[in-house]
C-alpha cells in the first residue's frame, strides 16, 4: 500500500496526464522530430538518410525561400502599426463614457470570426472592379484608375496585411484596455494638479505602467502575424508570383503539395528560431521579465 | 476628473465602430440581393432582397454535412478540454516534486504555435489511424494552455477551509474537484467552452492538411474549396460566409464577458 | 432559492434561451416543410389579352448544377390551368407554348425548399415571338 504522499503525488501526476500527453504529442515531439527531420533525407515511402546540412543549403540557395522571409519579416514589422492603432482606440474606450461597452463589443466583433470569411470578405472589398476600397479611392479623388490591390505586386502584401490588423484590432485593444485600467486614476489627477499637459502624462505615466500589456500585444501580435496561413491563403494564396508568400505558407506548400517533408521541416526550423528569437528580444526590450508566472 | 467634452469622442468612436462594421454589412447586403458582384458603382442599400442564394448554398453543397462535421469536432474538443484543463489545473495547484519543470513544459509549449508543428503532427495522426476522423480532427485542439492557467487561478481562489473540511471528512479528489471546485468557477468553464469551441470551429489549416475524403471536410475547407470552385460569381459565396459566420458570432454574442475574460486573464499569466 | 425560482432562473438563461428559441424554429419550420413538400406546381396559362387558354403545352425545366433541363410536359386543361405533381427540385423554370397562340418566356421559380408546393401567382403569358 502505498503512503498517502505518494498515492496523492501519483493522483496528481494522473490528473496532469491527458494534458501533458497532448502537448507532447502535438507540441513536444513535433519540434523535436522536425529538428531531426531536416537533417534527413526522408520521403513517406524511402527509408531515411543522414543528409547533414544539405537542406540549409538548399535553403540558402532558394529564392522563393528568402522571399518568404522577407514577407513574413514585413508582415511581423506591421504588428505595432496595429497596436498603435489600438492603443488609440483603448484610450479612447477607457474614457469616462456611456456605453463603452458596446463599443468595445463592436470593435472586437472581428477577432472570434472565422478567417476564412474575413479573407473572403476582404479579397471582395480589395476587388479592382468591384471592390469597396477602390470605390472611395475613386470617390475621394484619390486615383484615377482602379487599382488591382491582390494582383499587383506592390499593392498585395499591404492588403493581406490591412486585412490582418482589421481582424486583430480588437483583440489588441482588449489587451491594451485590461493594461489601461490597471493605471490607478489618482496618478494622473495628481500630474494634472501638478501642471503636467496630457501628452505628458501620457507618455510618462501611461505608457510606463501598461509596458507588459505592451509586451503581450506585440507577443501576440507577432505570433498571429506570423501564423496567418488562412488569411494569406484564401486571399492570395501566395500571389501574385510569390508577393504574399510567407513561410508558412511556404512550409505548409512544400510539404503538402509538393509533397518534400525533410525540405519543409528545414524551413520550419528556421521559422521556429526566428519566432523564437523575436519573442527573446522582445522580451529584453520592455525590459525583461514581462509574462513570468510566480513558481511555487 | 476631465471636464472635457465628451462628443470628440464618441465621434471618433463611430467612426472606428463603422469601419469595423462596413465589411459585414456589405457581405450581408450582397448574400441577400446579389448586387456588386458585377455592378459597379455599389449602391449602399440592396435593391430587391431574396433568400435564394441561402437556399442555394444549403442544397448544392453538403451544407448539412459540413456543419455536422463541425459541430461534432467542436464538441469533442470542447469537452476534452473542458475535462483536461480543469484536472491539470486542479493538479497544478497542488505542489509536488517536478511541479517547476511542468510549468516551464507548459510555458514553453504556448511558444510552439500550430504551423510549426504541421508536418509531424500529420505523421502522428497517421501513424494513430486518426487521419479522416472526428476524433483526429479535434485531437491537437483538446486541450490549451491558457485555458490551464484560467482553470488554475480560478481554483487558487476557492478557500482553504472548504477545501480543508472536505478532506477531513474523508473524501477521495475527484469528488472535491466536481462537488467543490467545479460549482464555483462556472465563469472559467464556461470562458474555456467558448475559447475552445471558437478555436476550433474557426480550425482551418489542420482540417485542411488532415482529411482526405469530401464528406470529413468541416466549415472553414468547405468554404474555401466553394470559392476555388465557383470564384466570387454568385451571392452564393457571399451567403456561405454568412451561414459561417452566424454561429460564431451568436455565440461570442451571448458570452463575450467571458471570452474576452478569458483572453486577458489567461494570457496575462503567461 | 426555492424550486418555482430556480427553474424560472434556468429558464432565463441566456444560454438556455437562446438555443431553446433556435430549436423551437428549426423544429417548427421542419414541420412546415414535411407538410408541404409534395411537389406541385399549380399555375395558368393566359393569352396576351388575358384570356385562359387550353390545351397549350407547358414545360417544366430543372436546374441541374449549371443550366436548366427539360423535365416535364402537361397540358393545360378547358380553364388554361395546369398542374405538375413531382417536381423534386428548388430551382425550376416555367414556359408554355401553343402553336398558333404563341410562346412564353421561360419564368424562373425559385422555391424555399425542395419540392415546394407552389401556386403560381402569376399567370404565363403566351406572346407572339
Amino acid at each position: 500500500m502505498l503512503r498517502p504522499r505518494t498515492r496523492q503525488a501519483l493522483l496528481l501526476w494522473c490528473f496532469l496526464a491527458p494534458s501533458l500527453a497532448i502537448f507532447l504529442l502535438y507540441r513536444v515531439i513535433p519540434v523535436i522530430w522536425n529538428l531531426v527531420l531536416s537533417f534527413q533525407y526522408w520521403s513517406p515511402l524511402k527509408a531515411a538518410e543522414f543528409a547533414g546540412w544539405d537542406h540549409y543549403e538548399d535553403l540558402w540557395f532558394d529564392d522563393v525561400f528568402w522571399q518568404a522571409l522577407w514577407n513574413t519579416l514585413i508582415v511581423i514589422a506591421s504588428a505595432p502599426i496595429g497596436i498603435a492603432l489600438a492603443l488609440g482606440l483603448a484610450l479612447l474606450v477607457n474614457a469616462d463614457i456611456r456605453g463603452r461597452n458596446v463599443y468595445r463589443t463592436i470593435i472586437f466583433l472581428s477577432y472570434p470570426l472565422m478567417t476564412v470569411a474575413v479573407a473572403i470578405i476582404w479579397r471582395w472589398m480589395f476587388d479592382e472592379r468591384v471592390g469597396l476600397i477602390n470605390y472611395a479611392a475613386r470617390t475621394f479623388d484619390l486615383v484615377d484608375k482602379p487599382i488591382p490591390f491582390l494582383n499587383s505586386f506592390t499593392w498585395a502584401l499591404p492588403s493581406v496585411i490591412v486585412a490582418n490588423i482589421w481582424q486583430m484590432l480588437g483583440f489588441y485593444m482588449i489587451i491594451l484596455l485590461a493594461g489601461l485600467q490597471n493605471v490607478p486614476r489618482e496618478l494622473h489627477e495628481a500630474a494634472a494638479i501638478d501642471g503636467a499637459g496630457a501628452w505628458h502624462r501620457f507618455t510618462r505615466i501611461t505608457l510606463p505602467l501598461i509596458r507588459p500589456s505592451l509586451f503581450l500585444a506585440f507577443v501576440v501580435g507577432m505570433l498571429n502575424s506570423i501564423t496567418s496561413f488562412d488569411l494569406v491563403y484564401v486571399m492570395t494564396g501566395g500571389g501574385p508570383g510569390r508577393a504574399t508568400e510567407i513561410l508558412v505558407t511556404y512550409i505548409y506548400k512544400l510539404g503538402f503539395v509538393q509533397t518534400k517533408f525533410d525540405d519543409a521541416a528545414a524551413v520550419t526550423i528556421v521559422f521556429f528560431v526566428l519566432l523564437i528569437s523575436i519573442a527573446w528580444a522582445a522580451n529584453r526590450f520592455t525590459g525583461g521579465n514581462a509574462g513570468a508566472v510566480e513558481t511555487e | 476628473m476631465g471636464r472635457y467634452p465628451r462628443w470628440p469622442i464618441h465621434f471618433a468612436l463611430i467612426g472606428a465602430g463603422i469601419v469595423m462594421l462596413v465589411p459585414f454589412y456589405w457581405v450581408l447586403k450582397t448574400s441577400v440581393s446579389g448586387e456588386n458582384i458585377y455592378a459597379y458603382p455599389p449602391s449602399i442599400v440592396p435593391r430587391h432582397i431574396h433568400p435564394f442564394f441561402y437556399i442555394d448554398v444549403w442544397y448544392s453543397i453538403p451544407f448539412a454535412r459540413y456543419f455536422l462535421n463541425s459541430v461534432a469536432v467542436s464538441m469533442i474538443a470542447v469537452v476534452c478540454n473542458v475535462a483536461f484543463n480543469a484536472l491539470a489545473g486542479y493538479a497544478l495547484t497542488h505542489g509536488f516534486r517536478g511541479k517547476n519543470a511542468v510549468m516551464l513544459l507548459f510555458l514553453s509549449c504556448m511558444m510552439v504555435p500550430f504551423q510549426a508543428t504541421i508536418i509531424p503532427a500529420y505523421l502522428i495522426t497517421g501513424k494513430l489511424g486518426l487521419l479522416d476522423s472526428w476524433l483526429g480532427l479535434a485531437l491537437p485542439q483538446c486541450s490549451t494552455i491558457i485555458c490551464i492557467f484560467v482553470f488554475k487561478s480560478s481554483f487558487d481562489a476557492v478557500p482553504r477551509s472548504l477545501i480543508d473540511a472536505a478532506r477531513i471528512d474523508g473524501l477521495p479528489e475527484w469528488r472535491i474537484i466536481w462537488h467543490i471546485m467545479l460549482p464555483l468557477s462556472r465563469s472559467a468553464i464556461a470562458t474555456n467552452v467558448i475559447l475552445a469551441f471558437i478555436w476550433s470551429w474557426n480550425n482551418f489549416l489542420w482540417p485542411l492538411i488532415m482529411t482526405r475524403s469530401a464528406d470529413m471536410q468541416t466549415l472553414p475547407l468547405g468554404l474555401a474549396r466553394f470559392l476555388s470552385y465557383q470564384e466570387d460569381t454568385t451571392g452564393a459565396l457571399y451567403a456561405f460566409c454568412i451561414m459561417v459566420l452566424a454561429p460564431g458570432l451568436v455565440l461570442f454574442l451571448m458570452a463575450q464577458r467571458e471570452f474576452i475574460q478569458g483572453l486577458t486573464s489567461g494570457a496575462t499569466k503567461g | 432559492m426555492n424550486r418555482a425560482s430556480k427553474w424560472r432562473s434556468i429558464l432565463s438563461n441566456r444560454f438556455v434561451v437562446v438555443p431553446g428559441v433556435i430549436a423551437v424554429v428549426v423544429l417548427v419550420w421542419n414541420i412546415y416543410v414535411a407538410t408541404h413538400n409534395h411537389g406541385v406546381v399549380i399555375g395558368r396559362v393566359v393569352d396576351v389579352n388575358g384570356n385562359p387558354v387550353a390545351d397549350a403545352t407547358v414545360a417544366l425545366w430543372i436546374f441541374n448544377f449549371t443550366t436548366y433541363e427539360e423535365r416535364e410536359h402537361v397540358t393545360t386543361d378547358a380553364r388554361g390551368d395546369f398542374r405538375f405533381s413531382n417536381n423534386p427540385s428548388y430551382k425550376l423554370q416555367i414556359s408554355a407554348e401553343k402553336p398558333g397562340v404563341g410562346r412564353s418566356d421561360r419564368i424562373p421559380v425559385f422555391l424555399y425548399f425542395r419540392s415546394q408546393d407552389i401556386d403560381l401567382s402569376s399567370p404565363l403569358r403566351l406572346g407572339r415571338n
